[in-house]
């Protein structure tokens, strides 16, 4: 089984169809028939008949589950925690890193929900290198072929990669102002197959922040790469290989940044379950 | 005109500014500074594939040079009719097997310029699959490197070894490579 709730839309179309076909299991019901009103209904809140004296679901105090909890569960609950239950398993299965991967380099990190910060401390200077894993992952190349008969869904799925961008902050010590340069890795679609000739990285704009403020300042110049002189910026490449942000460091901080976002994804499920679950 | 460098490998650790400013004064002493160049720094597995599309040789090598303008006498300027056109083409230095032939004397930086000079040559029309044809590009290398060496102060041979019938402007239209070993 794959990660069905990321691979949008075709997985979450299969995943809506499983709620669906379980949501209709229960034989139909003829219209005008009194709806006797269960603690497990599927589309509850449909029920309301013209002309009905009672109020609308949505604005009638719930009734007490039969189970003795006062919660709404529903079949689709019930599917729903079985497809996450399902999910998490298979996410746990093909999950490469069981614990985060370390930096080589002598980074530090540091995690705080979504946001990672790697810090290093070399020869008078403090690098900081800030990433989010919320929406890091490029839409994979979904081309027009459907999948032959008898070849497998799982062997045409490329595998989820997060390369979100990262913003190096360089200080000097005893300075109060930082040196900093928004990087992000090119934005094409994974799974193309035609030759790429973009940088593995590559820096998108440069500009002076104060180390004492917490908020961007955008009345701060900043420099955009777009239009920037060539040379100037093989310096600015060079200056950060210089401090140990090179290719290598890129390519580890999508390994850091596709597992973190992996284990983010999964306690999400399993909050996503605990609460759809919850008594 | 823009000379791009791009670094698509991490095989070696390339420092860009240097390599840029050799570059920069090769394209000044060929007198082509009007053209765009583009300089992307490859590892093996990436020259190796590039060099089996454009080629068919399912090999590394160290350097393959795509001309923007084909069928260039040797060292022919080209002269474009729009501005669009004045690009010489692309160069990829396949730099972690340039890595792994320089010798231990070698400056690594002096090869890859070397290197790239035998590609700009390559873009310019030279070709090395005869006698005469290496000759002449021989020639032109030394001269080129000569000049360049003086500037900053090095030794620095030409790539060509001698001619490498079929290696270069054979079997498919717009490849070349270099023939080893380097200095020669």
């Amino acid at each position: 089984m794959l990660p069905l709730l990321r691979c949008v839309p075709r997985a979450l179309g299969s995943a809506v169809a499983g709620l669906r076909a379980t949501a209709s299991s229960p034989p139909l019901r003829p219209l005008l028939q009194p709806m006797p009103r269960p603690c497990i209904r599927p589309f509850g809140l449909l029920s309301v008949r013209a002309g009905s004296a009672r109020r609308p679901s949505l604005l009638r105090p719930r009734e007490p589950c039969a189970c003795g909890c006062s919660e709404l569960h529903t079949e689709g609950d019930k599917a729903f925690v079985e497809f996450l239950n399902d999910e998490i398993k298979e996410e746990k299965k093909i999950q490469k890193h069981k614990s985060l991967p370390k930096m080589s380099g002598g980074w530090e990190l540091e995690v705080n929900g979504t946001e990672a910060k790697l810090v290093r401390n070399v020869a008078g200077e403090k690098i900081t290198v800030t990433f989010n894993i919320n929406n890091s992952i490029p839409p994979t190349f979904d081309g027009e072929e459907e999948p032959s008969q008898g070849q497998k869904v799982e062997e045409q799925e490329p595998e989820l990669t997060s390369t979100p961008n990262f913003v190096v902050e360089v200080i000097k010590n005893g300075s109060k102002k930082a040196l900093v340069l928004d990087c992000h890795y090119p934005e094409d679609e994974v799974g193309q197959e035609e030759e790429d000739e973009s940088d593995i990285f590559s820096i998108k704009e440069v500009s002076f922040q104060s180390t004492g403020e917490s908020d961007w300042k955008d009345t701060n110049y900043t420099l955009n790469t777009d239009s920037l002189d060539w040379a100037l910026y093989d310096h600015l490449m060079d200056f950060l290989a210089d401090r140990g942000v090179d290719n290598t460091f890129a390519d580890e901080l999508v390994e850091l940044s596709t597992a973190l976002e992996h284990q983010e994804y999964i306690t999400f499920l399993e909050d996503l379950k605990g609460f759809v679950k919850s008594q | 005109m823009s000379l791009v460098l791009r670094n698509l490998q991490r095989a070696v650790p390339i420092r860009r500014a240097p390599l840029r400013r050799r570059v920069e004064m090769l394209r000044e002493i060929l007198g082509v500074q009007k053209f765009d160049l583009g300089i992307i720094c490859v590892d093996n597995e990436r020259v190796r594939r590039i060099n089996r599309i454009y080629r068919e040789k399912d090999a590394p090598t160290d350097v393959l040079a795509f001309p923007f303008h084909e069928n260039l006498k040797a060292g022919e300027i080209p002269q474009p009719a729009f501005p669009d056109d004045y690009n010489l083409g692309d160069i990829f230095l396949g730099v972690e097997y340039i890595f792994q032939q320089c010798r231990e004397h070698e400056d690594y930086y002096d090869v890859l310029t070397v290197t790239a000079t035998h590609g700009l040559c390559h873009l310019l029309g030279f070709a090395h699959s005869t006698e005469a044809e290496w000759q002449k590009m021989h020639q032109k290398e030394q001269q080129v490197l000569e000049e360049l060496g003086r500037r900053v102060g090095a030794r620095l041979q030409p790539l060509s070894g001698g001619p490498s019938a079929g290696q270069g402007d054979t079997g498919t239209p717009r490849g070349w490579e270099a023939a080893p070993p380097f200095g020669a």
